[in-house]
């Protein structure tokens, strides 16, 4: 039951997050455009390129999928929606983000095809820039509730929301949470401007609606993330508990989607500078602050 | 008991089946993400144990890692496609012997050793954090603190050593950003 | 007029039912159209595809529909039919202005070039796709164009390519087959090598196991940098050394006998292999041996002599030289001098670095494979109908040139004037304004008229007009190339709107234009996106327009014109000749051609003043959006004979090549926008 629900969410997210996408982008609200371009990917001819290979190529959009699902599958909407309170859920979390890396790397070197794989390796470079920014304000969280398990960080934030208590930490995964899902201005890996398309180039058809909708629940799961570690959850008055994290996931979503739409894409050097030389510091100093703030003030 | 023992056979037969293909195919990548796939296929052994944390930690930190040689290995072997039909094999006499060496001390080292007592049930996933917590800042603290910064002078040192050494007094006549790039990231 | 054919040339195959009907219904209401040349030339001409319910789609994948904008070209032609044959099936071909390629199957829609034949010619598009987006059985496209080419390359030297198979030059080994495609698909790995040699490996493995024992150790473990060399050179070694020890017996002669012919201590043994005499080895495969020169059956290459006394000596230097200069292997000048003669050192390993110093290096010291990938003709974010082929070796340029698919054929034939001028305004589809003007003044000047202040004024109203126009397309341009969609959107919107628009219109625009500059100075990312990229060498000569005044050269066409003088015209230079400047360049002198169009009065479209004596030479200059353009034209009796353009884009073509050596890729294809490239005023 649990699973429908969730699962029901997810494709809900995605859908609206597919509808406010294309309304910022064109300026007209159309509700069932995601639909019709589903079906009509699915009716589309799906094209293999020559040479190949062929398991990564199938393998990656599925995987994508698969990680945003386990991804949402750990992060509870309401004290008892939640496929899995794994007790090491924050980490889990980390662990299956990760192989977003893995999926575009095989979708990137699955079509042989020059674009798709520097979109592929440029995500690695990406990945390098971004993956301590994940870890460590989740650390930050886990500290504060001294469990990780995610329910557990939802309710530590009852008396104040972790975005108060540790800000630092809600802006770097904010920025990090986007260059994982790899929109802009970090969509360095599908490039529109200017790799053709990037990772996604050679992918139509069925493959080329799996992948979509496996990048739209990514928001979604990384959304959901973002409120469940520092919006406090399903935490708020008046409204059910899974309102309140629709709500706000749905908040979440949409500013990532804003902060792409109002800038331009990064430079990848800039990118690996920056989080290397400027995000980890402030990362280490934030987990320093909390640290200190949990021990010092009762 | 049956079913936990049942699941650790089927990812144990998967570690050993992704690590032979690691060996049998010529294509680079797929090598290295077979790699990948024997070690989650570890973790999740480690899952069916229980041990939840270690089970997860090797899943996540085996991705990343697996991806970074991938990149290195399509960078610096020729054929990354594999589509050439090299033989991948190398040095057969050695690496059978020492796998048989390696296979013989791990097996005795599981059936020799002295695992302690029995416990009836093991700790909750939630319990077995906490007390991993302790141990690492209680008596393991030395031990980790020191790789640690052994692997932080090693990273620092990998990528000082890297770079390529500017000749002074040379113009090429390029811009700071680009090829400098690097070079000034990595200097500041 | 319009015609639709009645069904779809590029149907699906499958027998029509009730959920294929759905789906051709779905893609109806989703046509999503790959423009060519480009979507700023479907900006150009006016077309606003929005409204027209249409998406532009990045690639040919993503496309339901190839929308042809004006002719093309027969390069171009050619080019479509490659991104026709990409587009998935169910597709469809709409043709606005201008007769279908004639690499392609017939039009399924055409109509004329405006924007509501445009909006009728989608409707009957969409009515085609939702009726027949599946036909039972639809003709196969093809054309001799997408057929493969077969070249032949050396695994280790990519830069031997050949025609036929063979045994590459440099070192004699087989060339193995790879697919020559014109367009994205030519990957580095699509070799269709026949493992003919898969059998000799397994035997020569059998037989020479004992010799790879010590051959591949090394072999194996370092494909890497030197240091990483270093490390397994010297595991190499230990492991040698007490190998002898256990082996000292003998109870593995073969091992033992070839352990001994490379140690370093003198041993006894090692005179026996001296005094056989020079043996010859595949580099490769340092199993292979054999006592006169020849190719290995494995994989083709030359064998090298091998002189196991020559080597001794210089086995005590390798493993402590290496030590030292390991953080020096990205020079050329490898330390292995000592042996430069073998690609292997004394063991036998072949080092990776040591095959690979004759390779091509990139900047960073890295050897790694150099792939050329065609950037164009209709790549988006790169401007329509401009080729540029770039070298990669992984994420970086190596080299780059760019080539113009549409450039303007000035071959003579006689033709009208009228005619003349048509032509040339409707073979820059960028900038037709001004070419008209230009060819107007040109034949104006023949023919000896003097320059009529009232008429001028209008001329160049409208030329200021289609400047801010021209500008305001490069931005859109510049945010599609940085994913900055709300860019996109705003500054196509505005084009669109300045186009069309009077005097008055265009007044009311000024802070509309106003915000979005004053937005784009202050947007985070921007700055550092461009601040540094696409600086040109110093001393790069002619250059022109926009491109020119950011690097601080005060020179514009305007500046010499009587007319402008009157209007107040002030030129405007940047100083730093990045594409940062380039974009505070183009803003400038949006500003400036606004202020010069409310002094001016209203835009009137370049005519033809009457000619009395229609012979004669005259030379025009304009400054259009992109530089100074000359305009040099003979005529007699009312018909051009002979005609010299010299445009901008013609020079900063050639800049492509420098700009672009050495940079990242993202900087690189950031650069050559930046130059805001018309590929049509290229002249051939």
């Amino acid at each position: 039951m649990t699973v429908a629900l969730v699962l029901l969410t997810l494709l809900v997210g995605a859908w609206l997050l597919a509808v406010i996408e294309a309304w910022l982008t064109t300026g007209r609200l159309r509700p069932v455009a995601p639909l019709l371009a589903g079906l009509s990917h699915l009716g589309r001819e799906s094209i293999l390129a020559r040479k190949p290979d062929r398991l990564f190529f199938e393998t990656a959009p599925v995987l994508l999928l698969v990680v945003a699902v386990l991804g949402a599958a750990v992060l509870p909407l309401a004290p008892d929606l939640v496929i899995a309170d794994l007790a090491t859920g924050a980490l889990f979390l980390n662990a299956v983000l990760a192989y977003v890396l893995v999926s575009l790397i095989m979708a990137g070197w699955g079509p042989n095809g020059a674009y798709a794989m520097v979109g592929g390796w440029r995500f690695l470079g990406q990945l390098i820039a971004y993956s301590m920014l994940i870890v460590m304000p989740i650390t930050a969280t886990a500290m504060r509730a001294e469990s990780l398990l995610n329910s557990a960080i939802v309710e530590s934030q009852a008396g104040l929301w972790n975005i108060v208590y540790q800000p630092l930490g809600f802006v770097l995964f904010f920025i990090a949470a986007i260059a994982l899902a790899f929109r802009s201005p970090f969509d360095l890996p599908t490039a529109p401007g200017e790799l053709a398309g990037g990772v996604d180039a050679e992918y139509t058809g069925v493959r080329l609606a799996v992948l979509r909708l496996a990048r739209l629940v990514m928001v979604i799961t990384l959304s959901a993330a973002t409120t469940v570690f520092f919006l406090g959850g399903w935490q708020g008055p008046l409204l059910p508990p899974w309102a309140w994290s629709l709500i706000k996931t749905l908040a979440v979503a949409v500013s990532m989607l804003l902060v792409g739409f109002y800038l331009p894409r990064i430079r990848e050097a800039d990118l690996l500078g920056w989080c290397w030389k400027l995000g980890i510091p402030l990362a280490l100093l934030n987990i320093l602050i909390v640290g200190l703030l949990i021990l010092v003030v009762p | 008991m049956v079913v936990q023992a049942f699941f650790v056979g089927v990812f144990g037969l998967a570690a050993i089946g992704f690590g032979v293909a690691v060996f049998r195919t010529a294509s680079m990548v797929r090598s290295a993400l077979a790699l990948l796939f024997s070690q989650a296929a570890v973790g999740c052994m480690f899952l069916a144990m229980q041990a939840e944390f270690l089970g997860v930690l090797q899943i996540m930190m085996m991705a990343t890692e697996m991806s970074i040689m991938a990149i290195f290995m399509v960078m610096f072997m020729m054929d990354p496609g594999g589509l050439g039909g090299m033989d991948m094999s190398h040095q057969k006499r050695f690496s059978i012997g020492a796998g048989a060496i390696a296979a013989a001390t791990a097996i005795s080292v599981a059936l020799f050793s002295d695992w302690g007592p029995i416990v009836a049930e093991a700790p909750d996933a939630a319990m077995q954090t906490r007390e991993l917590g302790f141990e690492m800042l209680g008596r393991s603290m030395l031990v980790f603190e020191t790789a640690a910064i052994t692997i932080l002078t090693a990273m620092i040192a990998a990528t000082a050593v890297a770079i390529p050494v500017r000749q002074p007094g040379v113009d090429t006549g390029k811009l700071d950003k680009g090829n400098g790039d690097k070079e000034q990231e990595a200097s500041k | 007029m319009s015609e639709a054919a009645t069904t779809l040339a590029g149907a699906r195959k499958g027998r029509p039912s009730i959920l294929r009907r759905w789906v051709g219904q779905a893609l109806a209401r989703n046509l999503s159209c790959l423009v060519v040349p480009g979507p700023e030339v479907a900006l150009a001409h006016g077309l606003d595809l929005a409204a027209a319910d249409m998406r532009i789609a990045a690639t040919p994948r993503d496309a339901t529909v190839l929308l042809i904008v004006g002719e093309l070209s027969q390069k171009l032609d050619e080019a479509t039919a490659v991104l026709y044959a990409q587009m998935p099936r169910p597709r469809a071909i709409l043709v606005l202005g201008g007769s279908a390629p004639s690499s392609l199957p017939q039009a399924d829609v055409s109509a004329d070039l405006s924007q509501t034949e445009l909006m009728e010619a989608a409707t009957r598009l969409q009515r085609l796709l939702a009726e027949d987006a599946f036909a039972a059985s639809p003709d196969d496209f093809d054309s001799s164009i997408l057929q493969a080419k077969t070249e032949y390359v050396c695994p280790m030297h990519p830069e031997v390519v050949e025609d036929e198979p063979g045994s590459c030059p440099k070192c004699g080994m087989d060339l193995v087959a790879r697919e020559a495609g014109g367009d994205s698909d030519a990957g580095e790995h699509d070799h269709d090598h026949d493992h003919e040699h898969h059998g000799h490996e397994h035997d020569h493995d059998h037989e020479h196991e004992s010799e790879e024992h010590d051959h591949h150790h090394a072999h194996h473990n370092d494909h890497g940098q030197s240091h990483e060399h270093h490390h397994d050179h010297e595991h190499h070694q230990n492991h040698k050394r007490a190998h002898d020890h256990e082996q000292h017996q003998g109870d593995d002669d073969h091992e033992h006998a070839h352990c001994h012919e490379h140690e370093d201590h003198g041993h006894q043994q090692s005179t026996a292999q001296e005094q056989s005499g020079t043996e010859y080895i595949c580099p490769m495969h340092p199993e292979i041996r054999q006592n006169e020169p020849g190719s290995c059956p494995k994989c083709g290459m030359d064998l090298e002599p091998h002189k196991p006394e020559e080597d001794e000596g210089v086995r005590e230097g390798v493993p402590e030289h290496d030590h030292e200069h390991h953080h020096d292997h990205s020079g050329h000048d490898h330390d292995g001098h000592d042996h430069s003669d073998h690609d292997h050192d004394s063991s036998g390993f072949m080092s990776m670095v040591e095959v690979t110093k004759d390779l091509p290096r990139s900047a960073d010291g890295l050897a790694m494979d150099w792939l050329e990938v065609p950037f164009g003709p209709c790549f988006p974010g790169l401007p329509g109908g401009l080729k540029l082929t770039l070298t990669l070796d992984g994420d970086g340029v190596t080299e780059g040139q760019a080539t113009s698919l549409v450039a303007m054929n000035t071959s003579s034939e006689e033709v009208a004037v009228e005619t003349f001028i048509e032509r040339l305004a409707a073979a820059m589809p960028l900038a037709p304004v001004s070419y008209r003007l230009l060819a107007c003044r040109a034949i104006e000047q023949a023919a000896g008229l003097e320059p009529d202040p009232a008429v001028e004024r209008g001329r160049a109203a409208a030329l200021e007009r289609e400047r801010i126009a021209s500008h305001l397309g490069w931005l859109a341009q510049l945010g599609r190339q940085l994913s900055f969609v709300w860019l996109t959107r705003r500054a196509a919107a505005l084009q669109l709107e300045t186009q069309r628009a009077d005097r008055e219109q265009l007044v009311a625009l000024r802070p509309a234009l106003q915000s979005l500059i004053a937005r784009l100075e202050h947007t985070p990312l921007l700055k550092a996106r461009l601040k540094g990229i696409g600086a040109l060498p110093h001393g790069s000569q002619d250059l022109r327009g926009p491109v020119a005044r950011a690097s601080g050269r005060t020179e514009d066409a305007r500046q010499a014109d009587a007319m402008y003088r009157e209007l107040g015209f002030e030129m405007r230079a940047e100083s730093a000749g990045d594409a940062w400047a380039r974009l505070r360049q183009r803003h400038v002198e949006i500003m400036t051609s606004l202020d010069l169009v409310e002094v001016a009065g209203d835009p009137e479209l370049p005519k033809l003043r009457a000619i009395d004596n229609p012979s004669g030479t005259g030379e025009a200059t304009v400054e259009t959006p992109r530089g100074r353009a000359t305009l040099r034209l003979t005529q007699e009796r009312g018909q051009v004979v002979s005609v010299e353009l010299d445009s901008a884009c013609s020079q900063h073509i050639g800049l492509v090549a420098d700009l672009v050596e050495g940079q990242e890729l993202g900087d690189a294809l950031v650069a050559v926008g930046s130059l805001d490239l018309s590929p049509w005023e290229v002249t051939s």
